[in-house]
């Protein structure tokens, strides 16, 4: 059995000052050392605030935080030392005035690291970003996408025990986006460090991750990857819609354009027989498919994955299965409300160069 | 004026004044500091009396030191008054609102990533602020330069708590209001451009220093 990296138990966290309105609330949540977490939720849903609390950077309000089994927040030196075994890159990194190599040993400097081992490690660190030979160019004249990558580095040098990302890609070209999810694999095969990402792509965070952690509103969600949709977002100013296969419309509240990725709850998704009423009259929202799966869960449910031109999960009460005559392999409607359709992630149409 | 009366007299201006500007550093920038990285009650009116210690004329702040140090005066029995002494504490009492103020600009315009980017990479607070120091650093030493310069050209305070004395605490600025009621006014506007020459050395120095390091 592998040992915990990090161990939340209930963990809240509100922003002091006037209410906002946000405020994270976990249920206990457990991250095995070596392990890839990827944070998927829309802007707004706690993933950096939850990346700062893991890095030591906010105190959660309420609730256990351990890493490594150790209480962190109970002096500052404890603090200190779990901060330089946690290192956060964040969304938008700063860079130090002074060179990329000054930027990069800043955190060997800062733990006593001896000064004649930095040449080596930053040269790797660079190295797994592919900028090597950048070691004495100024950091103020780096591109953004460069600038993330030196942020990548001088975290990297650290070997962490721990490397939180936020948006570790966002800056950065598709092709080169790869070659970094590479790295952060390479990275935890090689030092068993444990990773917690954010990331707006679902795919990204399929790839990468062993297990992903939905956020909306500072809260646990249970999406299922089945029940997430990307596509071109179109409007006619009321509401907007996305085809993610031809002819199979999901509509939304709101004017939207740019490329989104959406999550529908399965508790949100009503099914019935298709030729029941209880599904309501076919409309917008409103798919037919068969029944693939359908399986008992702990808490009087059913899930029942629903494929048609699109897959779906819903999450069904038990006594309602025969009610509805859902049974496997039968033909059903599924339909819901298009406020239930949440944005998780948009990109506009035009990507930022490296 | 003899030449060994001119060079005393530009090194008891640098000697005071470069004090001056060194004590009031030591106070003014972690004071900066703590108003930029800190939100508190209590904080504007803070920066308000601040604010309004930067305009306060040097005569009213010799005249306050004059009344503390006189030999009838609460701290009269220092004897400091008519010292080199005396003139330094005054002059850190007129530039020291000054380097607090800019400091406190210069570091409220260092990027608020900075400190939360040391923190994330392992550094202790004390560490942390460092960083953000560094960060400031350029717009640090202008505003400790702009504390020397102030109190290098002032002559209020010279005048008051130094005295004039000749070969002791005359500096430049009282040789040239001394050089100026003797109507000598071209001696005047040669020590004023001697001044000018002194504080110009000391920038280029300091600017010339700074690159280097960088």
């Amino acid at each position: 059995m592998s040992a915990m990296a990090y161990a939340l138990d209930g963990l809240r966290f509100a922003y002091p000052g006037p209410p906002s309105g946000f405020a994270l609330d976990l249920e206990p949540l457990r991250i095995d050392s070596g392990e890839i977490l990827s944070l998927v939720g829309p802007n707004g849903a706690g993933k950096t605030t939850l990346l700062m609390i893991l890095a030591f950077l906010l105190r959660p309000s309420r609730g256990r935080l351990e890493f490594f089994g150790q209480e962190c927040w109970s002096e500052e030196a404890r603090t200190v030392r779990a901060r330089r075994e946690a290192v956060l890159v964040t969304h938008h990194p700063y860079l130090f005035k002074g060179s990329v190599f000054d930027n990069v040993a800043f955190g060997l400097k800062v733990r006593g690291i001896a000064q004649a081992d930095w040449p080596d490690r930053v040269g790797r660190a660079l190295e797994l970003v592919e900028l090597t030979g950048f070691e004495s160019k100024s950091a103020a004249g780096l591109s953004a996408g460069q600038a993330q990558r030196v942020a990548l580095a001088r975290a990297m040098a650290l070997r962490p025990r721990a490397l939180l990302l936020d948006e570790p890609t966002a800056n950065i070209e598709a092709g080169l986006a790869l070659r970094i999810e590479a790295v952060i694999r390479e990275t935890v095969r090689e030092t068993g460090a444990t990773v917690v990402l954010s990331s707006h792509n679902i795919s990204q965070a399929s790839r990468l991750a062993d297990d992903i952690l939905y956020l909306s509103d500072g809260r646990r969600v249970r999406f299922s990857h089945e029940n997430c949709f990307s596509g071109t977002a179109r409007t006619d100013g009321r509401e907007s819609w996305i085809e993610p296969r031809p002819g199979s419309r999901i509509v939304f509240p709101g004017s939207v354009s740019g490329h989104i990725t959406c999550v529908i709850n399965p508790a949100d998704i009503r099914i019935s027989g298709a030729g029941h009423q209880a599904a309501g009259v076919p409309g917008k929202d409103t798919f037919s498919g068969r029944v693939t799966r359908l399986e008992m869960t702990e808490n009087d449910t059913a899930l029942v994955r629903v494929s048609g031109d699109l897959t779906f999960r819903v999450t069904v009460p038990v006594q309602e299965i025969e009610a509805r005559a859902i049974s496997l392999s039968r033909n059903v409607l599924i339909k819901f409300e298009p406020e239930a359709v949440e944005i998780i992630g948009s990109e506009p149409s035009e990507k930022p160069h490296d | 004026m003899i030449v060994r009366e001119l060079l005393l007299a530009i090194w008891v201006s640098l000697k005071t004044s470069g004090l001056a500007a060194l004590v009031a550093s030591l106070l003014a920038v972690p004071a900066a500091l703590f108003l930029a990285g800190r939100d508190f009650r209590g904080k504007r009116a803070v920066l308000l009396v601040n604010q309004t210690w930067m305009a306060a004329p040097t005569v009213v702040i010799g005249l306050l030191f004059y009344f503390l140090l006189s030999r009838s005066g609460p701290l009269g029995e220092l004897g400091l008054l008519y010292t080199q002494t005396a003139m330094t504490v005054g002059q850190v009492f007129l530039i020291l609102p000054l380097i607090t103020g800019f400091s406190y600009t210069a570091l409220r315009q260092v990027d608020r990533r900075a400190r939360l980017t040391a923190l994330t990479l392992g550094a202790s607070r004390r560490q942390a602020s460092r960083v953000v120091l560094r960060e400031a650093r350029f717009a640090l030493v202008v505003a400790v330069l702009a504390g020397f310069a102030r109190a290098i050209s002032e002559v209020g305070i010279a005048m008051m708590l130094g005295g004039n004395i000749r070969n002791a605490t005359r500096n430049i600025t009282t040789s040239i209001a001394l050089e100026t009621a003797k109507g000598e006014f071209t001696n005047g506007v040669v020590l004023g451009g001697i001044l000018l020459v002194v504080t110009l050395g000391i920038n280029v120095l300091v600017q010339v220093g700074m690159r280097s390091r960088d």
